[in-house]
C-alpha cells in the first residue's frame, strides 16, 4: 500500500511543512505521538494515522467527511479533540484539505517507527563462539566456557566440586526432587569410575519422581488448584491435567508439542484424550460463582488472566500491561493486547447469568466403558430437554420468561442435570463454533468497548505463519514455538537455570522486556537456547547439559574473594545454597522417617490439617484426613483449596494459585519453625523417624546417631556434631524419658536443621 | 573436646574469617540482636498501629449511619429511571423484572456529640463515643459482588493476588512486635468472610508479610503448642540442639540465611509462650471485660476486640478483624438488629478502652465494610424486605491518632445513593499510609515489570479527615 503512494509534489510538501505540522506539533503530538499513543493513537507518521488507535482509523484518506479526526475536531459527534478547546475553524480546514489530499507527507514520516524493536530479546539467538579460558582443564561443557570466561576476567578462580555426597544429594533434589536413599549414596561413593556422576544423573532423569518433580514447576506457572477460588471456592476436579504435566515430562515431550497441546491440544487433528486434558493448562484460571455477579465480566478476567500468562511463562514479557493503556515501556499497545486477547477469548464458557447451572464447562468426561455409555446418554437426554425448551419459547415467543409451561420444562431439565451418572471429569479448553468478537477495552473495562480486533500478534515479534483463514489458538500455540521466535525457548531456558541456580541469566524472569534486567552471560543464555532448540526442545537433555557442567558441580560454600567482588554471586564463582521448596521439605522427611509412599498421580490427597486451618472460608469445606498411604503422598498431591491452602504449603513460600507465578520466594519465618517443630505431620514423622533409629537394637548411640544424618542430611557428623546429639540423647536420659521419647527428641532435631532443608 | 569447647573454637575460626574482609550477617545479625530492620519512614508518622474491624457483607449505611429523610418521604415510590439508567448492580435480573422501589429507613436517627453526628437507634454506644469517631459518608468503591469487592478494600485490586493492606504496611515499616506477627487477623460471625485467605494474603511480596489468622478455638496460631507429649523443657532443649547444629553448619558455610533461620527459632519459641498468654483474657479486670461484654469462653467479636487492644499493646502493627453476616437482601430488620447488637458496644469498648490506656492516640481504629446498601429496596421474599448491594455512597468510621474527631467529612445526596465529594477506597488506603508515616506513591514493589502499590494509579489524601 505505501509503495504505491504518488510521490510528493512540491506544492504538498509546502502545505504539510507551512500548515499541517505546526498544527499537529501545537495541539496533537503531545499525546498522540509513537511514543506516547494515547488511545493507541499516533498522528506521527502516514500509517499510524491510516491505522488508527482503539476507536478505529482517525483518517479515511481522502474524505474528511468520513474521517473520525476530522469529526473529533469539528466537535460534531461524542468524541471531541483537543480535549478542551476547540481548533479554529480555519485550523480545522487545513486538516480537512489535507485529508482530501490523501495525508501527503514527506517520506521520513510514511512508515511507523516502533520505538524498542531493536531491544536485544527481540532479535533471533545467534550462537557464539565459545570463550577462550585459562584454566581449560576445569571445563567441561561449553556452559564453563562462558561462565569461567566471566569469572577470569574479574580475576576470580570458580570453586573447587563440592564433595561427592553433597553432589548426589544436591542433583538428586533439583531433578526429582527426593534426597538420596543411603543406598544410593553407598553405590555412587563407591562408584569410582570417571562416569559414576554421569550414570547417576542418566538414573534420576529415567526416574518417575523426575516428572513430579518437574511438574511442580509447571504447575506454579499453570496456577494449578483444586478449587475455584474467589468467593464460593469449590472443590473443582482439574487433577488429571496434573498428571498430564508429569506424564509429559517423564515422557520428555519435546517443549513446542509440550506448549502445543496444553494451548491447542483441542484444535489439533483428531486429539487425543490426553490432548483435551492438556488443555487443562488455560483452564486454572479462578472462577466467581458468587450470586449476582456478571458472568461476562468475570470470564473477560479469565481470559485477561491467560494472555498474561501466556505472555509471563513463554514470551517472558509483561503483556498484562498493556490491558488499559499501551504498554508504557515496551512496544507492545492496548490494541495488541487485544488483538492477542482475541485468540483466547472463544472458549465456550459460561458468560450469561442463564447459564449459571453449567458454571466451568466445558468438560471431558472420562470413565469406563459402562460409565460413559450413561453419561453419553444422559447428555444426550439434557440436549434433548434444552432443544425443547428453546422450540416451546420460539413457538409461544408472547408468553413470557414466567411462563408455567416453560418454568415446568426449566425445572425438569434443572433436575436431569442433578441426576448427572458419576463420571470423573476434567476442565478442557473448547472452542465455540462462532468466535467472539473481540475489542478494545477501553481504560482496561470491559463495559466500554473500543474498535473492534481480530487475533493478532504484536508487530514488534515475528509475524503468525500465513494460513487461508483466520487465525486461532493453535496458530498462536505454533507461533510461540517456531524455530525464529526470540523469546519462548530463551525465556524457558532462563527459567530451567534458575532453578539449578537460584536466579536466571537474565533475573528477571518474566520480564524480558527494556525495564527487566539484562542477561549477566547474554551468549551462554543464546547458546543454551539454541541448544534446546537443536535438541529437539528437549527438556531432559537440556537440565542433563546443566547439572553435567563444571559449574552446575561448584561447592555452596562462602568465599570471601567471591563475597568482596561479587557479592551477588552473579559470576557463579560458587553454587548457592538454596532453601527448598514447600513441597520438597515436606517429601525429605516423608523419605528420611520412611513413610514415603512413592505412587505417582491420582486424586489429590488430605494429609493431617492443623485444627482451624480451613475455618476462615466462606463455605466451610469438609478436610478428611486421608488414611493409608496417602496419609504419605509428596507434597504436590496435596489437595490445594484457594481460599484456605494447606498451611504447610503456603508458609514455605508455594504460590497461591490466583495468577502465574514463575519464580518462588524464599522466606525464613517462625512460622516456618513452628510447623517444622509441632505440626502433627511432622511429629508424626519424627516419631517415625525415631522407630526407625531403634530398628536396630544392638548398635551403639554413636551408630544411630551416623544413621540418622545419613537419613536426613546424607552425610556423615563431624565429631562435634555427634558430641551435640549426645548431649542432647543424655539431658533427655536425665529428665527419666523413655527411649522412644529421647529419639524422637533426637529426630525433630535432625529434622529441624537448616542443612535438612537446603539444597548445599 | 566438649561439644562448647569445640564451638568456641569454631567461633575463633569465624572471627578469623571475619577479620580477612568478610562483613558476616550484617542483617542477619540485626535481627538476631532484636534490632529494627526497618523503620525508614517517609516522613513522621501519627499512628503506630492499625486496628480494622471489617464488617463482611456490607453494613447499610442507610440504616445506621447516613440519615436521610428525604428517602422516608419517597418510601414505596418507584425508582426514578436516572438512578437507574447506565448503572450495573449485582443481581441485575432482580432489578431488570420490574422497577425497584425506593425504601426509606424505619429506623430512629439522633444526633450525637458536640458537633450533632448522626447514628441510629442501632448504635447506640458508638453514639456514646460521638466525640472520639469521625464519619465518613459517600464512599464509593469499584465492584459490587462480595469476594472482589472485599479484595478492593483489602488490596486495592478486585482481582486476587494483590498484597493485602497490612502487608504493604509491615513490608514497608516493619512491626514493634518481638514475639507476634506483625500482622494479625481475627474473625467472628458464623462463617469466615469471602475470599478467605487471599484478603489478607501477601500476593507477590514475601509470604513473612501475609496476615497471620489468630483462631478463637484450639491454638490461637496453627502449630503453636508443643506436639502432644512434649513439655516446655524438652522444646528448650530440641531448641538449642538445633541453634548449636545451625551454627556449626553456618560456620562451616558463612551462610548468613542460617542466622537467620536461628533467629526464626527464637521467635518461634517466644511466640510460644506469648501466644496463649496473649488469649487468655482472666487477667483482664471486670470492668473491662464488661465494657466490652465479653462472656468467658465465647468466642465473639468482643473478645476480639478485647485482643486487638492486646495486640496493639504488645507492638503488633496491623490487626484485622472480620465480623461476618452483614448481607441483608432479604430482610433489612431482625438479621441488622441481631448483628449491629454484637458490635455497637465492644467497638465502641475499644475506642473508649484504647483511649484510657493512652493508646488511641498511635492507634487508627477503622469500621466499616466493602460496600452499603441501595436506597432501593429489595424483594426476595414476600412480606420482607432488604437492600441490595451499593458501591456508590457507603459510611466508614474513624478514631484514633491524626484525625479530626467528632466530624463527618463527605456526603451523600438526598436519597444517599451518590456521593457530594469523592472518597474511593484508595483515597482511605492513601491515608492509613500517610498517618503511618508512608507516601503512598513511594510504597512500591516491582513485579511483573511493573512497579505496584497499595492504591494502583489512584489515591488522595482524604485532607478534611487529617487533623
Amino acid at each position: 500500500m505505501l509503495g504505491i503512494l504518488p510521490t510528493l509534489h512540491a506544492q504538498d510538501a509546502a502545505f504539510f511543512e507551512s500548515k499541517v505540522q505546526p498544527l499537529l506539533r501545537a495541539n496533537c503530538l503531545a499525546c498522540h505521538s509513537e511514543k506516547n499513543l494515547t488511545s493507541g493513537l499516533s498522528l506521527e507518521t502516514r500509517e499510524s494515522i491510516t491505522k488508527g488507535g482503539n476507536r478505529g482509523p482517525a483518517v479515511k484518506t481522502g474524505n474528511p467527511a468520513q474521517s473520525l479526526m476530522i469529526e473529533a475536531v469539528k466537535h460534531t459527534g461524542a468524541l471531541k479533540m483537543p480535549p478542551g478547546q476547540r481548533l479554529k475553524d480555519e485550523q480545522i480546514a487545513v486538516l480537512e484539505e489535507w485529508v482530501k489530499r490523501g495525508l501527503p507527507m514527506p517520506a521520513a514520516l510514511l512508515k511507523s517507527k516502533r520505538p524498542g524493536a531493536d531491544h536485544w530479546a527481540f532479535q533471533a539467538p545467534k550462537k557464539a563462539t565459545l570463550p577462550a579460558v585459562q584454566q581449560a582443564s576445569w571445563v567441561r561443557n561449553p556452559i564453563d566456557h562462558f561462565i569461567l570466561a566471566k569469572i577470569e576476567s574479574a580475576k576470580l578462580k570458580p570453586s573447587a566440586e563440592a564433595g561427592r555426597a553433597t553432589l548426589l544429594r544436591r542433583v538428586s533434589l533439583d531433578l526429582i526432587g527426593l534426597p538420596p536413599t543411603p543406598m544410593e549414596l553407598e553405590e555412587f561413593l563407591n562408584d569410582q569410575r570417571p562416569q559414576a556422576y554421569e550414570k547417576a544423573v542418566d538414573r534420576l532423569l529415567a526416574s518417575p519422581h523426575y516428572g513430579e518433580r518437574w511438574a511442580r514447576v509447571w504447575l506454579d506457572i499453570a496456577r494449578y488448584a483444586d478449587s475455584d477460588g474467589y468467593t464460593i471456592d469449590a472443590p473443582r476436579e482439574i487433577w488429571m491435567y496434573r498428571d498430564w504435566v508429569i506424564n509429559a515430562l517423564n515422557q520428555d515431550m519435546p517443549f513446542d508439542q509440550f506448549v502445543i497441546e496444553q494451548l491447542a491440544g483441542d484444535l489439533l487433528p483428531n486429539p487425543t484424550k490426553a490432548q483435551l486434558i492438556a488443555t487443562g493448562f488455560h483452564r486454572n484460571t479462578p472462577s466467581n460463582f458468587e450470586g449476582g455477579i456478571d458472568f461476562e465480566q468475570y470470564r473477560v478476567e479469565a481470559v485477561a488472566d491467560r494472555v498474561q500468562t501466556t505472555g509471563a511463562a513463554f514470551l517472558g514479557l509483561t503483556l498484562g500491561c498493556a490491558r488499559c493503556h499501551d504498554h508504557k515501556y515496551d512496544p507492545i499497545s492496548q490494541r495488541e493486547f487485544y488483538q492477542f486477547f482475541a485468540f483466547l477469548n472463544n472458549v465456550d464458557e459460561v458468560d450469561r447469568e442463564a447459564d449459571r447451572r453449567e458454571f466451568n464447562k466445558p468438560f471431558l468426561a472420562l470413565g469406563n466403558e459402562e460409565e460413559m455409555k450413561r453419561y453419553n446418554a444422559w447428555e444426550a437426554q439434557l440436549q434433548t430437554l434444552e432443544m425443547e425448551l428453546t422450540q416451546y419459547r420460539e413457538k409461544n415467543a408472547l408468553a413470557g420468561l414466567q411462563d408455567p409451561a416453560a418454568l415446568e420444562r426449566q425445572r425438569g431439565i434443572d433436575a436431569h442435570r442433578r441426576r448427572m451418572p458419576k463420571v470423573q471429569r476434567t476442565l478442557i479448553m473448547r472452542e465455540l463454533p462462532k468466535p467472539r468478537q473481540s475489542y478494545i477495552h477501553l481504560g482496561g473495562d470491559f463495559t466500554r468497548r473500543g474498535s473492534n480486533v481480530e487475533p493478532g500478534v504484536p508487530a514488534v515479534l515475528p509475524p503468525l505463519a500465513k494460513k487461508d483463514r483466520a487465525p486461532n489458538r493453535l496458530d498462536l500455540a505454533e507461533w510461540l514455538v517456531a524455530k525464529n521466535h526470540p523469546l519462548t525457548s530463551r525465556v524457558t531456558v532462563n527459567r530451567a537455570w534458575q532453578k539449578f541456580f537460584g536466579k536466571g541469566i537474565v533475573d528477571t524472569e518474566n520480564d524480558f522486556g527494556s525495564v527487566g534486567d539484562k542477561p549477566t552471560h547474554p551468549e551462554l543464555l543464546d547458546w543454551l537456547a539454541m541448544e534446546f532448540m537443536d535438541r529437539r526442545w528437549s527438556q531432559k537433555a537440556l537440565h542433563k547439559v546443566i547439572v553435567m557442567s563444571a559449574t552446575y558441580r561448584q561447592s555452596s560454600e562462602g568465599r570471601a574473594d567471591v563475597k568482596a567482588a561479587d557479592p551477588e554471586n552473579r559470576m557463579l564463582a560458587r553454587q548457592n545454597r538454596l532453601r527448598l521448596e514447600a513441597e520438597l521439605v515436606r517429601d525429605s522427611a516423608l523419605v528420611a522417617c520412611g513413610l514415603f509412599s512413592a505412587k505417582v498421580g491420582g486424586p489429590s490427597v488430605y494429609p493431617p490439617l492443623p485444627a482451624g486451618a480451613n475455618t476462615v472460608t466462606q463455605v466451610k469445606r469438609e478436610w478428611k484426613t486421608s488414611t493409608g498411604p496417602d496419609r504419605y503422598r509428596r507434597g504436590l498431591y496435596t489437595y490445594f483449596q484457594r481460599s484456605a491452602p494447606h498451611p504447610g504449603l503456603i508458609l514455605f513460600d508455594a504460590p497461591d494459585a490466583t495468577v502465574t507465578c514463575t519464580r518462588r520466594i524464599r522466606s525464613n519465618s517462625p512460622l516456618q519453625a513452628l510447623t517444622l517443630l509441632n505440626d502433627e505431620a511432622f511429629f508424626e514423622f519424627a516419631q517415625a523417624f525415631a522407630k526407625k533409629l531403634a530398628e536396630d537394637k544392638d548398635t551403639t548411640d554413636e551408630a544411630r546417631i551416623r544413621k540418622g544424618y545419613m537419613l536426613t542430611l546424607n552425610r556423615q557428623p563431624s565429631s562435634m556434631e555427634a558430641a551435640r546429639v549426645s548431649k542432647l540423647l543424655a539431658a533427655q536420659r536425665d529428665a527419666k524419658r523413655d527411649e522412644t521419647a529421647a529419639w524422637t527428641a533426637v529426630s525433630r532435631v535432625l529434622l529441624n536443621l537448616d542443612e535438612f532443608m537446603t539444597r548445599e | 573436646m566438649t561439644f562448647d569447647d569445640k564451638l568456641t573454637l569454631a567461633r575463633t575460626r569465624r572471627q578469623l574469617f571475619r577479620d580477612c574482609g568478610v562483613g558476616v550477617g550484617k542483617m542477619a545479625l540485626a535481627t538476631l540482636l532484636g534490632e529494627q530492620a526497618f523503620g525508614a519512614r517517609h516522613h513522621p508518622a501519627k499512628i503506630e498501629h492499625v486496628i480494622y474491624l471489617f464488617m463482611a457483607g456490607g453494613p447499610s449505611h442507610l440504616e445506621m449511619l447516613d440519615y436521610k429523610p428525604e428517602l422516608v418521604k419517597w418510601d414505596a415510590k418507584p425508582t426514578p429511571d436516572s438512578m437507574l439508567k447506565g448503572k450495573r448492580f449485582a443481581f441485575m435480573d432482580s432489578f431488570a423484572k420490574e422497577t425497584p422501589k425506593l425504601l426509606g429507613t424505619r429506623r430512629k436517627f439522633t444526633q450525637h456529640g458536640r458537633n450533632g453526628t448522626w447514628f441510629s437507634d442501632l448504635l447506640p454506644h458508638m453514639a456514646g463515643v460521638a466525640d472520639d469517631v469521625t464519619v465518613l459518608q459517600g464512599v464509593s468503591t469499584e465492584n459490587f459482588n462480595h469476594g472482589p469487592a472485599k479484595l478492593f478494600s483489602n488490596t486495592g485490586s478486585f482481582r486476587p493476588g494483590r498484597p493485602a493492606i497490612g502487608s504493604w504496611v509491615t513490608y514497608g515499616i516493619g512491626s514493634e512486635s518481638k514475639d507476634m506477627p506483625g500482622y494479625v487477623v481475627l474473625q467472628s460471625g458464623p462463617r469466615g468472610p469471602r475470599g478467605g485467605a487471599s484478603l489478607w494474603g501477601s500476593g507477590f511480596l514475601p509470604t513473612a508479610y501475609q496476615g497471620i489468622p489468630f483462631l478463637s478455638v484450639g491454638d490461637p496460631i496453627l502449630d503453636l503448642s508443643t506436639p502432644k507429649g512434649v513439655g516446655n523443657e524438652e522444646q528448650r532443649q530440641t531448641l538449642d540442639a538445633i541453634r548449636d547444629l545451625n551454627k556449626v553448619r553456618y560456620e562451616a558455610t558463612a551462610d548468613e540465611e542460617i542466622l537467620t533461620r536461628i533467629s526464626q527459632y527464637e521467635m518461634a519459641y517466644r511466640m510460644q509462650s506469648s501466644g496463649p498468654e496473649l488469649i487468655d483474657l482472666s487477667k483482664e479486670s471486670d470492668a473491662t471485660k464488661a465494657l466490652y461484654g465479653v462472656e468467658a469462653g465465647k468466642p465473639s467479636y468482643a473478645n476480639n476486640c478485647l485482643l486487638a487492644r492486646r495486640l496493639v499493646e504488645r507492638g503488633v502493627r496491623f490487626v484485622q478483624l472480620y465480623h461476618t453476616d452483614w448481607d441483608h437482601h432479604d430482610d433489612i430488620t431482625k438479621p441488622l438488629d441481631k448483628v449491629s447488637r454484637e458490635i455497637d458496644q465492644p467497638t465502641a469498648a475499644l475506642i473508649t478502652d484504647l483511649k484510657q490506656r493512652g493508646l488511641l492516640d498511635k492507634t487508627l481504629v477503622i469500621w466499616g465494610g466493602e460496600f452499603g446498601r441501595t436506597p432501593m429496596g429489595e424483594v426476595r421474599e414476600k412480606g420482607k424486605i432488604g437492600r441490595n448491594h451499593h458501591i456508590d455512597a457507603y459510611s466508614l468510621v474513624m478514631a484514633g491518632g491524626g484525625i479530626n474527631h467528632g466530624i463527618t467529612v463527605g456526603g451523600t445526596d438526598e436519597l444517599g445513593f451518590s456521593p457530594s465529594e469523592q472518597i474511593e477506597v484508595h483515597d482511605v488506603h492513601a491515608t492509613i499510609l500517610h498517618l503511618l508515616g508512608i507516601n503512598h506513591l513511594k510504597l512500591t514493589y516491582r513485579f511483573q515489570g511493573r512497579d505496584f502499590r497499595l492504591t494502583d494509579i489512584k489515591g488522595r489524601l482524604i485532607d478534611k479527615l487529617l487533623a
